[in-house]
């Protein structure tokens, strides 16, 4: 896993590589440990190995739906304090209300800004206002 | 006729007294001549003057007794006779005066017995016949009715001969279709004729011509389509069968998704030109270092472009399923639907239903949901089930099927929404009714040990009282499709015009200050009453209705509490009336209240108008009694209790009589409107004549 000055770890699980090229150097300045898998399969076990504080979750996944991991986690109670952020490019109105109510702590639409991730990442990982820009 | 007969006879005894005078005068003069006695002229004048006041005396009353119990029972035997001849009258022939004709009276009853049972028989064989031909034409109609567009059968003049009930919906703005009306009264003209002339010009009997027509009223658009008919051409242009849709909302659909179309290309486009060539400017400019200015850009334009792409998919999302036909729907219809499906299935369901109407295809979510809850019931440690439509903040509301037992994996639930669904097409599954839902569906908790499935739906309401089921029915005539139309009124035939009968119950009789309290109208088209055109609705009069009308119509101030009020109810009468020959029993005293309203609005009515009470006078002569009861039962019209004195009954009794006095007219020679007034006014001398 990738480490960053934070301390705080986000488990990306992508199967896009430019996206997740992306979002490598992203996390990697904003000083995260990140980690990530390009397949929903085996993905909860990942989960509950490495406990991650979040989980960035691709919808659209080979194999297994990001839904599907996000229900799993959720039925975990161990797994209760990992924060799921979902991503999905079929960002309609009632996706989004699918995602909350199964389980995700917060929903992006693609294309996104970099700010808006970034504003979504700090909401969940540091819900104190961030003060380094 | 009949006065000229009692003019003959009047004459007769006159030129009798006459005669006798001469007689009287001419004896005395020979014998006053041959007397030679001049002192006697005194007695001979004044016995001449005696026998001449004695014939005339005795003249004068042989005239009257001959005229009473002669030529007007012989009058009144003619008007029965006449009755029962041209009308169809029933029952036997009323004798009355004619009882002082000897054995005239009873040979006259004998023969119209024969006559009766003559056409008794007849009809026997006729009704049998009858019977069985309008089981088929019931059933037809039947079939013709639920047809679920709206079907015209116009003449080659686009007069209405044939519509539907689906063509009154589509057709209607403030009037009704009518037949023998022009459909340009309802349809904007040009597309049809043009349709028309092209299949005319084509001389293909079997082609059809496609056309978008609007309404002309709340300017609907329908799609049509229209073929000519064959046989008919009295017209001098083929009549025609015009099949009819409602593409509004689909034109409308249509129309922002191509808006919507057209705007991705131009939203995307331009900041995807723009990147390409910032993009490019710095893949060939590797070795400069990048300047701040191409960031900027290349930040500026993926944020357009990250705008564009989210907003336009929330549009598309958000009219999504306009374009698919789903209608509105009870949801205690659904569940009812339902619990039928899973009780066959052996799946015991709790419903909790708040009385919703949902936009959705019914037969396709019923079929989703009782497989869902089959599915649900056939799960180890799934059991209590409940499906609760719940109502949600906004438009929507949202299915949902909870148990008591663990979450549904959503591996297996996506597996059943991708499974077929049992209703009898192929590539329906339950992934695909939700998309045409424009909605989603998925497996939640809900705690306390129970789990659910929720399925929303996007639009819905409370539903509210269920409104009377619409009368769906055929209205036709297609004798009409061989109609000459008539130019000038006056010299159309009686059978040709169109009337509108109708009768108003009022506050009282005077037709200056009183008001309307009920109005019935119904339309004759080619000597018909047609079935389903008629208006007949309480009135407002804005006052109290005396206790003494009340006793007369049974009206009261209740029974009209938000009712229309007169003007609205006098326009809409109007409207109805367009183009039609007017007829009332009495109709100065009905029309000085129609009158009066529609002056106060700027239309007065043009129409011309028939009183079958001056009708009744030229055909039964103006001694006889003229009142609606009198007429009816002398051309055997019955009018149930209950309808006498309402404005339906009354109207209907009206129109009957009407189409019962046509054809004593016509073999009077009137046969023409011209005709009609011509007489009517001869002995409307004491009766008011609306047709100045």
């Amino acid at each position: 896993m990738a480490e960053g000055g934070s301390g705080k770890s986000i488990l990306v699980i992508e199967d896009e590589d430019n996206i997740a090229i992306a979002l490598d150097y992203l996390l990697t300045r904003e000083g995260y440990r990140h980690e990530r898998m390009a397949t929903g399969a085996g993905a909860v076990d990942r989960v509950r190995e490495l406990h991650p504080d979040l989980v960035l979750l691709d919808v659209m996944l080979p194999e297994v739906s990001g839904y599907e991991i996000c229900q799993a986690v959720r039925m975990e109670p161990d797994l209760a304090d990992v924060k799921i952020l979902m991503m999905t490019a079929r960002g309609s109105a009632m996706e989004r209300r699918k995602g909350l109510a199964m389980g995700a702590d917060g929903f992006v639409s693609k294309p996104f800004e970099l700010a808006e991730l970034r504003a979504e990442v700090c909401r969940l990982l540091d819900p104190e206002p961030s003060t380094d820009g | 006729m009949a006065d000229r007969l009692r003019w003959r006879v009047a004459l007769l005894f006159a030129g009798l007294a006459a005669g006798l005078f001469g007689a009287l005068g001419a004896g005395l003069a020979l014998a006053y001549q041959r007397l030679g006695a001049p002192e006697l002229a005194g007695a001979f004048l004044e016995a001449g003057l005696l026998a001449g006041f004695a014939i005339a005396g005795l003249v004068v009353w042989a005239w009257l007794v001959f005229d009473t119990h002669g030529a007007r029972a012989i009058e009144a035997l003619a008007a029965n006779l006449r009755a029962h001849a041209q009308s169809d009258l029933d029952g036997e022939l009323e004798i009355g005066r004619a009882q002082q004709l000897g054995d005239l009276g009873p040979a006259a009853a004998a023969v119209v017995d024969r006559l009766a049972s003559t056409r008794g028989a007849l009809d026997d064989a006729v009704a049998r016949e009858t019977t069985r031909l309008s089981t088929e034409k019931g059933r037809l109609e039947a079939i013709l009715s639920d047809v679920p567009v709206g079907v015209l059968l116009c003449s080659g003049a686009h007069q209405l001969v044939f519509y539907n009930g689906q063509a009154v919906d589509l057709l209607s703005s403030g009037t009704a279709p009518g037949l023998d009306r022009n459909l340009f009264d309802y349809l904007r003209d040009g597309p049809v004729r043009h349709a028309h002339e092209r299949l005319v010009d084509s001389g293909e009997p079997d082609a059809a011509a496609d056309l978008l027509c609007a309404t002309t009223g709340e300017a609907r658009v329908l799609a049509g389509r229209m073929r000519l008919l064959e046989a008919y051409d009295v017209a001098g242009a083929p009549g025609y069968v015009l099949t009819l849709r409602d593409v509004t909302a689909d034109l409308d659909a249509h129309a922002k998704r191509e808006q919507l179309l057209a705007e991705v290309f131009d939203r995307v486009r331009r900041p995807a030109a723009n990147l390409q060539t910032v993009v490019g400017v710095m893949a060939e400019s590797a070795d400069m270092p990048h300047t701040e200015r191409l960031n900027a850009a290349i930040l500026e334009e993926v944020s357009t472009l990250v705008h564009a792409i989210n907003e336009l998919g929330a549009r598309y999302d958000e009219g999504r399923t306009d374009w698919w036909p789903l209608s509105q729907t009870r949801s205690t219809d659904l569940m009812d639907g339902l619990r039928a499906r899973l009780e066959s299935a052996g799946v015991v369901l709790a419903i909790e239903d708040p009385g919703l109407i949902l936009r959705c295809d019914g037969f396709e979510l019923v079929a989703l949901l009782s497989e869902l809850c089959a599915h649900v019931a056939s799960r180890e440690g799934c059991d209590d089930l409940c499906l609760r439509l719940i109502e949600e903040d906004g438009p929507g509301a949202a299915f949902e099927l909870s148990w008591a037992g663990p979450p549904m994996p959503m591996g297996d639930f996506e597996e059943w929404l991708a499974a077929p669904l049992d209703v009898g097409v192929t590539g329906v599954t339950g992934r695909s009714v939700l998309f045409n839902h424009g909605t989603e569906a998925w497996p939640e908790p809900l705690g306390d040990g129970r789990s659910a499935i929720r399925v929303p739906i996007r639009e819905a309401r409370r539903a509210v009282r269920r409104p009377p089921p619409i009368t769906r029915s055929v209205v036709y005539d297609f004798d009409l499709l061989a109609k000459q139309q008539v130019g000038a009124v006056a010299d159309t035939p009686l059978a040709d015009l169109t009337y509108v009968v109708f009768d108003s119950e009022t506050t009282g009789l005077d037709t200056a200050r009183d008001e309307i309290v009920q109005l019935a109208a119904v339309r004759v088209v080619n000597c018909r009453v047609v079935r389903g055109e008629q208006m007949d609705t309480l009135v407002d009069p804005g006052r109290p209705i005396p206790a003494g009308s009340t006793q007369v119509h049974g009206i009261t101030d209740q029974m009209v509490q938000g009712a229309p009020d007169p003007a609205d109810t006098v326009a809409r009468f109007h409207r109805f009336a367009a183009g039609a020959v007017l007829i009332a029993h009495n109709a100065p005293f009905d029309m000085a209240f129609l009158q009066r309203h529609a002056a106060a609005q700027g239309a007065g009515f043009d129409n011309p108008v028939l009183d079958t009470v001056l009708l009744s006078a030229v055909v039964f002569g103006r001694q006889e009694t003229h009142s609606l009861d009198a007429l009816s039962t002398r051309l055997g019209i019955t009018i149930p209790e209950e309808a006498r004195h309402t404005a339906l009954g009354d109207t209907i009794a009206t129109a009957q009589a009407f189409l019962k006095l046509l054809p004593m007219l016509q073999a009077r020679g009137i046969v023409t409107f011209g005709d009609v007034l011509a007489e009517v006014r001869r002995h409307g001398r004491l009766l008011e004549d609306l047709n100045s």
